[in-house]
């Protein structure tokens, strides 16, 4: 399935935040973003918690159980902004 | 007296893209003409690395880069010392404008680039260098301490060393404070005995009190020299670039200065 707006906007999020080195365009909504897909690494995760906190009101923390299903790709991260956004 | 022998050269600065455009200029065969310095990132760190590096780790690794080229030297096979006299100056103006605003969040990239010796992290990093390391600050000194640093280094342990030296702006209102004028780097890679590739000796002399320091004749290289501590080191350079013996005097600390003596080889 094709990114929905909400994604094409956190995907440039990641992009801009991260300094990556591809187009927000080109990050498949449903691959990895940690290790291999993306290829983020745990600073990555960080900043990028701290950068959705700033956009969005939502606080990700590290000792969330639920880290490895949340930041599993984009749509679930997307999925999970938008359920707890202010 | 220490006496070290230059197997390989690495330059970056305003209008010195390297050691082979740069030597010419600063043998005075080719005219000095300013331009913004050439930064990129090094097609040596992975892609994670790459992208967090800012403009301390971009200038230090092309020198040293150049430099282990120069020498056709594994980039794995020295110790290295590093030296700045700001270290990531960018960096500190972005953490102070985090925590002069709420939320004081500060971004765990910049905090992880913060410390002085980041550049040396990318290094061991892009190198896959396990070999020891030293980061030296010492403000307009910095260079000469890690030329001094370095030339002990070699003496002492019988070791190859690369010394990378590199400096850059501050962005206002910093720079109003501490006044650095252009991104500058340079490296030399130096060995404690005569190789079928060393360029030139160099005797490096810790001599207490004061002397006339060595200035560059060029009006742009000497207003450069003066405006970087790392291009202290351009009166070294440039006597290398000639390749010709020269008596050369760069001050140090507290009225002190170094004592260097280049011989080609």
């Amino acid at each position: 399935m094709a990114a929905s707006a909400q994604e094409k906007e956190l995907a440039q999020l990641i992009v801009t935040s991260l300094n990556l080195e591809v187009s927000a365009d080109e990050i498949d909504p449903e691959a990895a973003l940690y290790g291999e897909g993306l290829g983020l690494d745990s600073i990555d995760i960080l900043e990028l918690s701290l950068a959705i906190s700033k956009t969005y009101g939502v606080q990700l923390k590290s000792d969330d159980a639920d880290n490895n299903k949340i930041f599993s790709s984009l749509r679930n991260l997307n999925a999970h902004i938008q359920q707890h956004r202010a | 007296m220490m006496r070290v022998y230059v197997e390989g050269i690495g330059l970056l600065g305003p209008g010195l893209d390297g050691w082979l455009t740069g030597r010419a200029v600063l043998a005075g065969e080719a005219a000095y003409v300013a331009a913004p310095t050439n930064l990129r990132a090094s097609d040596m760190l992975p892609a994670a690395e790459r992208r967090r590096a800012g403009v301390p780790i971009k200038l230090a690794l092309a020198v040293g880069q150049e430099a282990f080229l120069h020498a056709a030297r594994e980039t794995k096979s020295a110790s290295t010392v590093f030296t700045s006299s700001g270290g990531d100056n960018d960096n500190v103006h972005a953490i102070n404008n985090i925590l002069a605003t709420a939320p004081r969040e500060v971004s765990p990239t910049r905090f992880h680039n913060s410390v002085h010796n980041a550049a040396a992290g990318y290094w061991c990093i892009a190198a896959g260098s396990h070999e020891p390391s030293t980061s030296l600050c010492a403000y307009d000194a910095s260079f000469p301490a890690g030329l001094l640093e370095s030339a002990t280094q070699v003496t002492v342990d019988d070791a190859v060393v690369v010394l990378i030296a590199y400096d850059h702006p501050y962005p206002e209102p910093l720079n109003a404070v501490r006044p650095i004028s252009a991104a500058f780097g340079t490296a030399l890679i130096l060995t404690p005995r005569q190789t079928e590739k060393s360029l030139a000796s160099i005797e490096v002399e810790f001599v207490s009190g004061n002397a006339q320091e060595t200035t560059m004749q060029d009006a742009g290289l000497e207003a450069l020299r003066c405006g970087v501590p790392a291009a202290r080191a351009l009166p070294l350079l440039a006597a290398l670039a000639g390749g010709k013996e020269a008596q050369l005097s760069i001050a140090y600390f507290s009225d002190n200065h170094l004592s260097v003596r280049v011989k080609p080889c």
